[in-house]
Order: C-alpha cells, then structure tokens, then sequence
C-alpha cells in the first residue's frame, strides 16, 4: 500500500470499527432485553429448550471460523494465492455450516412448538440470535462478493484493504456469538 | 423586563385560579411548596443571567465611533469561570434538599412494598373512565369520594393501556400501568369537591376521561361506603 | 368526505382532501417552473451527488419543508385549542391525537435532525479544512434514507392513517391491540430508516474531523461548532442505536406476535427506558450543535475571540456524557421508586451547571467587544434569555415531587419548546442566515432577517409563556378540548395568537429568500469579516475547496492573518482528499428500503421480498462500482 491509499484505508478502517460501535450498542441493547426477560414467568424454561450439542457444534465452526480467516490473510499477506483461496474457502464453509446448524436449531424449536411467541424468553431470544444469524448471511454473501473480486483481480492494495475491513466484520460477529454463549447459552446449560 | 410585566399581567388575568398552587392536602402542599421554592431560586438564575446580558449588549453594542475599535482578546479568566461553577452548584445542592426529602415521602411504590395505614381506595382504570372500589366493595364510575383528614392509599391498576390519575388540587399524578399496581398516598385532603383527569395519553378520547373527586366528612364518607 | 368509488362509498376526511389538492396545485407551478427554467438536469445533478455542500443543502431544503408541514400542524392544533368546546374543522379526538402525534415527531425527526445535518454538512469540512466528508458516498446513502424516512412518515397522511400515538409511541397504546391500523407501522419504519441513515452520517462527520483537518488545525484549534458537530455525532451512534433496537423490537410486537411491552409477561415501562435512553440525549443532540453555531456567531459578531475555549470544549462533553445518566427524569410518575427518583433528579439537576457555564462565558464573550446587531447575531442575542427561561424551567421539571405536578401538563409542553426554539430553531435561523453565502452566494436581506427574528422572538414568547400558567392550573397536553370553567381561555387564545405570528414571520423569511434570489448580489469570499476558515473559500463553496490547502497555527486563523494583515501560509502537499463519485445507488438503496417497508406494514410479503433483494442487490453493484478501483493499485499486484 501507498501513502495515498493508506490514508484512505485508514478513514475506511476507523469509519468501520465506529459502525462495529453502533452494532455493538444495539446488541448490548438485545443482551439487556433477554437478561430482564429470561426466564419467563410461563411457558418453556430455557433449560427444556436448549441443547448443548447444537451448541457446541455451531460454536466450533463459527469460532474456528475466526481462525481460518487470520490464516486466510497470511496467505494473502505472502501474497500465496493457493493458501489463501483454501483458507478463504474453508472459513464460507464453516460459516455456511454454521448457518444451516442455526437454522436446524431454530426450526427444531419450532417444531418443538417453542416458537417466537410463545413466551417472552422464546421472543427475546429469537430476536437476538436472529439478528446475529442474520448477520452471518450477510457475512457469507459479503466473502462470496469478496470472493469474486478477488477473481476478477482488482487492485490488490484495495483488495486487501476490502478483506481486512470483511475481517473486522467477521471478528466481530464472532465475539458477539461469544457473549451469546456466556449469556444467552451457559447458565442454563450449565 | 418586557417579559417580567407580560409574566405580572397575565397572572393578573387569570385571576387566582391556578389549582396546582391552591393545594388541598398536604401531598399537594409539600408539591406546591417545592414549585414555588424552586421558582425563586430560579428567578435568582434569570435575573442575573437578565441583568449580565442587557448591562453587557447595551454597553458594549456597535456604535459609528467605535468602527476602528478593536476590542482586546480576552481568552479566559480562571477566577470568574470558578465562580459559575461554584456558584451553581451551591445553587442546586440548596434545592436538592428539599427534593430529596419529599421524594422520599412521595414516590409512587408497586403495590407490593407499601404498608401505609389508612383508608385504601383500589382505583382501576381502563379506556376511558375510572372505577373506584371502596374497602367495603362499593364501586362507582368517575366519582371519587374519599374523607377528610386521613391518609388516603390509592392502589392503582389499568385495565389496558398506562393512564395517569390526577387531582391537581390534592397531589401529583401517578401513572395507572397494566399489570402492575402502584400505590399512592394522599395525606390530610380537605373538603371540596376537585376535578380529577387522565393525564397521560391513552388513546381517542383520552380528553374526556375525567371524574370528580369528592372530599367529605369521615361521618359522611362512612354512610357512603355503607349506603349501595 | 365521503367519495363514492365502485358504487361503494369511501370515507376521506376533508383535511387529507386538502392536503391532495394542495400537493397537486403546488406540485403544478413548480413543476412547469422547473421545465421551463430547464432545470431538470440540475435536479439529476443533486440526486446523484456525493459532494457536501449539495448534500448538505437537499438536508437544509427538505427540513425547511418539512418545518411548515409540521408548523402548519402547530397551527392547527392551536386553532383548535383557541376557544373553549371548539370545533374546528375535524381536529377532535382522533385527528388532533394525529395531528400532535406528526407535529412532534416531523419536528424532531424530520425539522431539527436534517436542518442541523445540513448546516454541518456545509460548515463542518470548510471550517476544519476538510475538501469533503471522509465518505461521500455514504453522505448521500446517509440523506437519501433520511428522505425514504420522512417520505414514508408523510405519505401515511395521505392515505388516511397518521399514527396516533404521540411522538414518544408509548407501549402498550402502540401495539398492535391498540393501534391494530398501519398508522404506527408509519411511525416504526420512517423512523428506523431515517435513524439508519442519521447514524452514517453521524459516522460520517467523526472520521471527517478525526482525519481530514487541515495540516496545524489541532483538536484545540477547532472552531466550536466543529467540536459540537463531533460530540453531537458520538451522542448520535449511541442514541439511535438504542432507538434502532427499540423500534425492532416493537416491530415484533407489531408484527411477529412477540410481547416485549405488552400482555400479560412483557413490560410497557421497558419502552419507556428504550425511549428515553435515546430521547434524552437526542435533546442534546438537537441543542449541542445550536450551541456550537451561537459560539462561533457570538464571538464572530463581538470581534473577539470566544471566552474560555477549553472549558467551553469540555462543558460541551460534559452535556453529551450527563445526557445519558438522566433519562428517567421523563419517567418520575410511573413507580421506579424513591431511589431512582432522587438519583435521576439529581443528575438532572448536574447538567444546569455545565451549561451555565456556557451561557456565561457567551456573556463574558460580548463583555467587552463590539457587538454587531446582524441577523445572525440578532438570533444568538435572542437565544440566551431565551434559552435560560427555558432551561430554569428544566430545573424545575427536575424536582421530581415537583414533577408530580408538572408532568404531562401544558407546562412541560412549555419546557421544551422554549429550550428546542430558543436553541435548535434559532440556531438554524442564526447558522441559515450566517453561512447561507456558504450555500448560494448571497446574503440574506438584512431588513427583512430583522423583522423575521423580532416577529418570531415575540409570536415566540406570546405562544409559550402562558403554557406555563395553564400547566398550573391544571391542563395537561395531549387533550383537545376544555370547557369555560377551567378558566385558561385567554391564555390559550393568546398562545394562538402567537403561533400565528410565527407563521407570519415565516412568511418574512421566503420573502427574503425570494427578494435575495431575484434581486441580491453575489458576495465575495468574507462577507462578515469572519474568522474562521469557512470565510476563506470563495461563496458558494466550490466542489474542489481548499487548493493549495492553508496552514493552520492558531485558533480563528483567518482572523489574525486579517488582523496583521498577512496572508494563510499554504501548502501543496497534502492527504488524499475523499474520493468524489456521482452515483444513482444511493437514491435507489433507498427506495428499495422503502419499499421493503412498505411491504412490512401492508404485510405483503412479496413486496417486502423484493425491497430486501433490491438492497442487498445494490450493495453488491456499489461493490463493483467501487470508486477507488480507479486510483487504487498503481503500485503493487497480484503475484
Ligand atoms: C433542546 C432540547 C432540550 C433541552 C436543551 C432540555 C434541557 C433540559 N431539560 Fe428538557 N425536555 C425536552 C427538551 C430539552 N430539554 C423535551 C423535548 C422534553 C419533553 C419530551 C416529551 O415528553 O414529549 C423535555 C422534558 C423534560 C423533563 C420531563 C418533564 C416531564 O415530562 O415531566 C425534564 C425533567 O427533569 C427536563 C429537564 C431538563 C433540564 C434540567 C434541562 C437542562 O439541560 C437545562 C439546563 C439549562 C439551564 C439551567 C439554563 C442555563 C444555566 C445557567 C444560567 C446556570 C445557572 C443555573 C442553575 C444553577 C439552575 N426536560
Ligand atoms: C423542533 C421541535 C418543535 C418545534 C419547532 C415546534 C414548534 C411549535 N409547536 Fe410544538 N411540539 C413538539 C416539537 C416542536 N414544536 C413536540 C415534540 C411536541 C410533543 C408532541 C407530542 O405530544 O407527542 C409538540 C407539541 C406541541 C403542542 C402541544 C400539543 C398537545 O400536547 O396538546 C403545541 C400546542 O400549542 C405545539 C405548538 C407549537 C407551535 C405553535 C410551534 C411553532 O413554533 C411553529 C411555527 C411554524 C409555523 C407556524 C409554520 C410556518 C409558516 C407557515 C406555514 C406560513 C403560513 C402562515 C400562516 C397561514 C399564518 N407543539
Ligand atoms: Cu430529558
């Protein structure tokens, strides 16, 4: 990277972490609504609705997700095309698993009869894991858009400033699904 | 000044008819007193604030010889900026006080951490009228009649939406939520008889949920109750 | 009106018919005006731009728009209020409710928000030596959604279902049981879309002041308004986020059959807290800029520079970081108890000291120059009495067993529009007639700024000073009617009076406007003798400002290089400036979020489908539109 595109990823990098701001406050926001609402006073406990082993098995794709990606930019980083793509492909996948292993879950609990109303447990935790879930669509369609530039061969410097920025995304994503965990999670699986 | 005379002359006006200022119990009295203490603390703000800023544009405002004239930067003076900080908070620790303390006897509390003695009065409303109930199980629509001199405990429940119970001449208002009761204490009203309203927005003819309240005599208020 | 379509009978209230063959009859004149003047290619013009001062004047004009929408509502609710048992036109019951409900919300949202959006748009970048915000595609995103908002807002009007649940949409009334029509839907996704686009722009002007100040303009050698526009920005990304959350999720409620706020688990007082985690700051983010455009008037127009800068920098952050500590004090009558009671009122209270040290050192600063009676001038003079009328009241509402009484009464409604008009509209005014050189190249008559400011100042005062006394006696807002017997006619007839005069004082500011377009000259760069570095680009601004780009070494820096009659040192060799493109995406990623929108409050799934492929669409060709792929990669490649 040039002096001149340096500057302008600079602006980009900051402009970014400060939209991760307002993302964080409004799941903050989401965590504080599940909090007061959890458990409800009628209709299913928590403890009868979650399953550790869907837990855990999303966890372990999307968080080794994080992990991939890193290595996905050492291959960049090295200018390695081969590592790169096979780290790169692998964090769509275990992303694209962990999506389907939401969406297995939520339709579970549905066909469980534990839908979105049911109880304000059950609403407050939709909303919340909805929204995250929602986020990582968007975060496959944003690698797959990234994907093709990438074939497409656009300027490497904006490349890569366009896979860091996806990469603050995706770190992010991830640490909110970790505070998912400890919150929303844990202490009924415990 | 202009403003002060415009402020004399429409209270001239209007007569004497404000009711949160002619307090008929002695929730509203402690309320009325802490309105008017903290308008005159206010007015002290106003006036000096009044003063500085006529004294400061007249004196120093453009005129033909001062068209070469250049005023001195001033970039700041410690001593006067610590007075207005100091000063006001001096200020508002004085009326703080009295704040705290009322609130502490006034506040509206869930109906579960009140154990106030006195005449209960179980005030339920809904889209868009009252019904009071009675510790003897008499209800009535839009007509409060509560006695004099006791500590009236108002429990308060909403059939719907939040409304707010208000008697301006017997203390402030409380809000009136659904599924949760709030309790409310009026002390020592007076015999009269008030106008109550809803005062938070509740829907269509939220203008017209209105009723009466009616401050008799214990002996009276005990034939009511009694009397179907 | 009853109108009869397909032998059956529709029911259209004469004010919505009105409001039809109003838009239409304007929609003619301008129309024809506009083809004859041949001037469509400049509309396409401003709808594809990214550039600052563009943008900043569509926010500027549509605010403007909407603030005789949204007054003309004022007016109708004071002609209604006017007399005892009145009837006028249909503004009873139920469109009264309406019609306070789009007053407030249009003022706040779609008045203030945008008005202020746009002086700091134009100002911002020129006053910091910025060529353009850090992001002028977003700029654009940022207003065209604030525009799909307010259209969505304002089209519920037209078709006969204005929400009716104030502005502050208290639970449970705007749930779906109580408000079962799409009137609150309106209100839901206006709000959210506008939010949206608020926060990029708030976003937007932070890295713009962080990164793009020119060289030797440190944090320290900022004009005010610039330090206003940041702290705004930051209480901005934190309010409207909790907004965002909290019309998502009555969204649900609405919706999707959750009950976060109502029924018989969830908790009507949670939106509440939502609320006015957001609203109480959004106060301040509606006063905060106003005091930053008073601070660089009052000192432009006194001739000296302002008084105690750094304690007015950290008074400014003290306000934005108290402003999230009080929220509850909108709530001291809906039971959280003593506790919460005394704290929230004594927070409250703590925010009277940090601006009162504002007002004085405004004071201290006329103390000793020599103060030029402009028009813009004239608005900051007004502001301070003014403003300190209104913020004593504050102070009062903040006792809270005083506010027992207080609450929901015509006093409050007094409160707040003294603080709002004496700050947030004045400081319009006063920033409009100041920078509007900066916009159009003329100056605003001078004669007729005056007769504006004095008819407004005085239907100002004449309208809310007697809300005071009638909240007193008794009267609480939100209530279109009350008989002889409470006695508080001629009070409220006075308040009518006022209103009216404000209108009429409008009317001197499009007169104005109309004399200095068909008849003004152009003016140079400095009409004001100004001090900042605004007043050192030519007026209007040109697309490419600030080439050769000037060296700042102290505050006010224009000033002193007048003063000692030497000119800004410059320099060629400066940061990339932001990338400026012209782009059709940002207008449609709006219409496609509108139109999901819309989907969702009609419940047409197929609709909202295709508005939420359209976005997701766009995102993808702005991806392979992107700008920088032109000027990126002249050095390094793929391997
Ligand atoms: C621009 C907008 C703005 C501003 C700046 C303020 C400023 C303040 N507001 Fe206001 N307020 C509103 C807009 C604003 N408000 C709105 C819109 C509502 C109603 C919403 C609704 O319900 O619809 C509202 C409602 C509202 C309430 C709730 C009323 C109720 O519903 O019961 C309260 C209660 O405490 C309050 C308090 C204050 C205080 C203490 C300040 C302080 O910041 C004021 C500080 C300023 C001064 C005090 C003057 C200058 C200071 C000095 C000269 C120094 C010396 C002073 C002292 C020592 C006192 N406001
Ligand atoms: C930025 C905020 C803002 C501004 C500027 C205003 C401006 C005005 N407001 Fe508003 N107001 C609010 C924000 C604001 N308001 C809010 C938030 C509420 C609470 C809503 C709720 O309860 O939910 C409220 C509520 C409110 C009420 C209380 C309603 C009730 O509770 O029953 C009243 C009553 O008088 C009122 C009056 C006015 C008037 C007369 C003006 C005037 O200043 C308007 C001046 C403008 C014009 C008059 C229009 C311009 C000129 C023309 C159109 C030319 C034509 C002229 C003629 C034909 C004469 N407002
Ligand atoms: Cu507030």
């Amino acid at each position: 990277m040039n002096d001149y595109e340096s500057a302008l990823f600079k602006d980009k990098q900051i402009g970014f972490l400060i939209y991760l701001g307002a993302e964080a406050i409004m799941f903050t926001v989401l965590f504080a609504t599940y909090l007061i609402f959890t458990p409800a006073e009628q209709g299913p406990h928590p403890t009868e609705v979650f399953k550790a082993v869907s837990v855990i098995l999303s966890s372990f794709f999307l968080l080794s997700s994080s992990g991939t990606l890193i290595a996905a930019e050492k291959g960049l980083a090295k200018n390695n095309q081969r590592k790169f793509i096979t780290w790169f492909a692998i964090t769509l996948l275990f992303a694209m698993i962990f999506l389907g292993l939401e969406i297995h879950e939520f339709y579970t609990f549905v066909s469980d009869g534990y839908g979105i109303s049911v109880n304000v447990f059950m609403s407050s935790f939709y909303v919340l894991v909805g929204l995250h879930a929602a986020h990582v669509a968007f975060g496959i369609g944003w690698m797959i858009v990234l994907f093709i530039h990438y074939m497409r061969k656009i300027p490497m410097s904006l490349f890569r400033e366009k896979h860091k920025i996806f990469s603050y995304y995706w770190h992010f994503v991830d640490v909110i699904w970790v505070v998912i965990i400890l919150l929303v999670y844990l202490p009924y699986l415990l | 000044m202009k403003k002060l005379g415009l402020l004399l002359s429409l209270l001239l006006l209007t007569g004497c008819n404000i009711a949160v200022l002619e307090p008929k119990s002695e929730t509203a009295s402690d309320q009325a007193f802490l309105i008017v203490f903290s308008f005159w603390l206010m007015m002290i703000v106003v006036l000096t604030v009044f003063v500085l800023f006529v004294r400061f544009v007249y004196k120093y405002r453009y005129t033909d010889n001062k068209k070469d004239f250049m005023p001195k930067d001033v970039k700041g003076n410690k001593k006067l900026e610590a007075t207005w900080i100091i000063l006001p908070i001096l200020l508002l620790a004085v009326l703080a006080v009295p704040t705290i303390a009322i609130t502490y006897e006034q506040s509206p509390v869930a109906g579960d951490q009140s154990d106030h003695e006195g005449t209960h009065i179980y005030v339920t409303a809904q889209q868009f009228s009252w019904t009071f109930e009675h510790e003897t199980g008499k209800e009535v629509q839009n007509d409060l009649v509560i006695p004099e001199g006791e500590s009236i405990i108002l429990h308060l429940n909403s059939k719907d939406v939040i409304h707010s119970f208000w008697v301006p001449h017997l203390g402030g208002k409380v809000d009136v939520l659904p599924g949760e009761e709030l309790v409310y204490v009026i002390e020592n009203p007076e015999i009269g008889t008030y106008q109550g309203k809803c005062a938070e927005y509740c829907g269509i003819q939220h203008a017209k949920m209105t009723f009466e309240a009616n401050v008799v005599s214990i002996e009276d208020y005990e034939r009511y109750v009694n009397e179907d | 009106m009853d109108i009869p379509l397909f032998g059956d009978t529709l029911f259209v209230p004469t004010d919505v018919m009105a409001a039809w063959v109003f838009t239409i009859l304007m929609a003619i004149p301008i129309g024809l005006f506009i083809l004859k003047k041949k001037k469509v290619g400049l509309i396409f013009d401003y709808v594809k731009t990214t550039n600052h001062r563009k943008i900043g004047t569509l926010y500027i004009l549509f605010g403007i728009v909407y603030f005789f929408r949204a007054g003309v509502d004022a007016l109708f609710i004071r002609a209604q209020l006017a007399f005892p048992n009145n009837d006028f036109w249909v503004f009873q019951g139920e469109k009264y409710n309406e019609v306070f409900t789009t007053h407030g919300t249009l003022m706040i949202f779609f008045v203030a928000m945008p008005l202020l959006l746009g002086l700091m748009n134009v100002v911002v970048p020129l006053q910091i030596g910025a060529r353009d915000l850090a992001f002028p595609f977003l700029n654009a995103v940022g207003f065209w959604l604030f525009f799909a908002g307010s259209v969505f807002f304002n089209v519920s009007f037209f078709i006969n279902m204005t929400p009716e649940i104030g502005w502050t949409g208290y639970a449970p009334l705007s749930t779906e049981q109580f408000t079962p029509g799409a009137g609150t839907d309106f209100y839901v996704f206006g709000l959210q879309i506008s939010g949206l686009g608020t926060i990029f722009t708030a976003l937007n002007l932070i890295v713009t002041i962080i990164r793009h100040r020119a060289p030797g303009m440190k944090m320290t050698r900022m004009p005010l308004f610039a330090w206003a526009t940041l702290i705004t920005s930051l209480l901005i990304i934190i309010a409207f986020s909790v907004l965002a959350i909290a019309l998502y999720l009555l969204m649900f409620d609405r919706q999707f059959g959750t009950g976060f706020f109502s029924g018989s688990e969830g908790d009507p007082v949670f939106w509440q807290h939502l609320f006015w985690i957001f609203g109480h700051p959004e106060v301040y983010i509606l006063a905060l800029p106003a005091f930053g455009v008073f601070s660089d008037i009052i000192s432009t127009f006194s001739k000296k520079v302002i008084f105690g800068y750094p304690i007015m920098v950290i008074s400014i952050a003290l306000i934005g970081f108290l402003g999230f500590m009080v929220w509850a004090h909108h709530m001291f009558t809906v039971g959280l108890g003593p506790m919460a009671n005394t704290f929230f009122a004594i927070t409250t209270m703590a925010i009277a000291v940090p601006t009162g040290i504002k007002v004085f050192n405004w004071l201290f600063t006329i103390r000793g120059g020599v103060v030029r009676f402009t028009t813009p001038m004239l608005f900051a003079l007004g502001f301070i009495p003014s403003f300190v009328m209104g913020g004593v009241t504050g102070v009062m509402l903040s006792v809270s067993a005083a506010n027992f009484q207080f609450h929901d009464t015509h006093f409050v409604v007094a409160h707040f529009h003294y603080v709002i008009i004496a700050s947030t509209i004045f400081g319009i005014f006063a920033g409009l007639y100041y920078w509007y050189p900066k916009i159009t190249g003329f100056v605003l008559g001078e004669k007729l700024g005056r007769w504006h400011f004095w008819t407004f100042l005085i239907g100002f005062h004449l309208t809310f000073f007697p809300m005071h006394i009638t909240g007193l006696e008794g009267v609480p807002r939100r209530v279109y009617t009350y008989t002889e017997a409470d006695g508080i006619f001629l009070l409220n007839f006075t308040s009518t009076i006022g209103a009216f005069l404000m209108g009429i004082s409008m009317l001197f500011l499009v007169w104005n406007v109309y004399k200095t377009h068909t008849n003004g000259k152009k003016v140079g760069n400095d009409p004001w003798d100004g001090r900042t570095l605004e007043w050192y680009v030519p007026s209007p601004a040109p697309v490419q400002t600030f080439d050769p780009m000037p060296i700042v070494k102290e505050i006010d820096p224009l000033w002193y290089t007048k003063l000692e009659n030497r000119s800004l040192r410059t320099t060629t060799s400066t940061r990339p400036a932001p990338i400026e493109t012209e782009s059709f995406i940002p207008i449609s990623m709006a219409m496609a979020l509108f139109l999901l929108s819309l989907g969702l409050t009609f419940s047409l799934y197929w609709l909202a489908i295709v508005g939420g492929i359209g976005v997701l669409g766009l995102f993808i060709v702005r991806s392979f539109t992107d700008e920088r792929e032109h000027v990126y990669g002249k050095e390094d490649s793929y391997e």
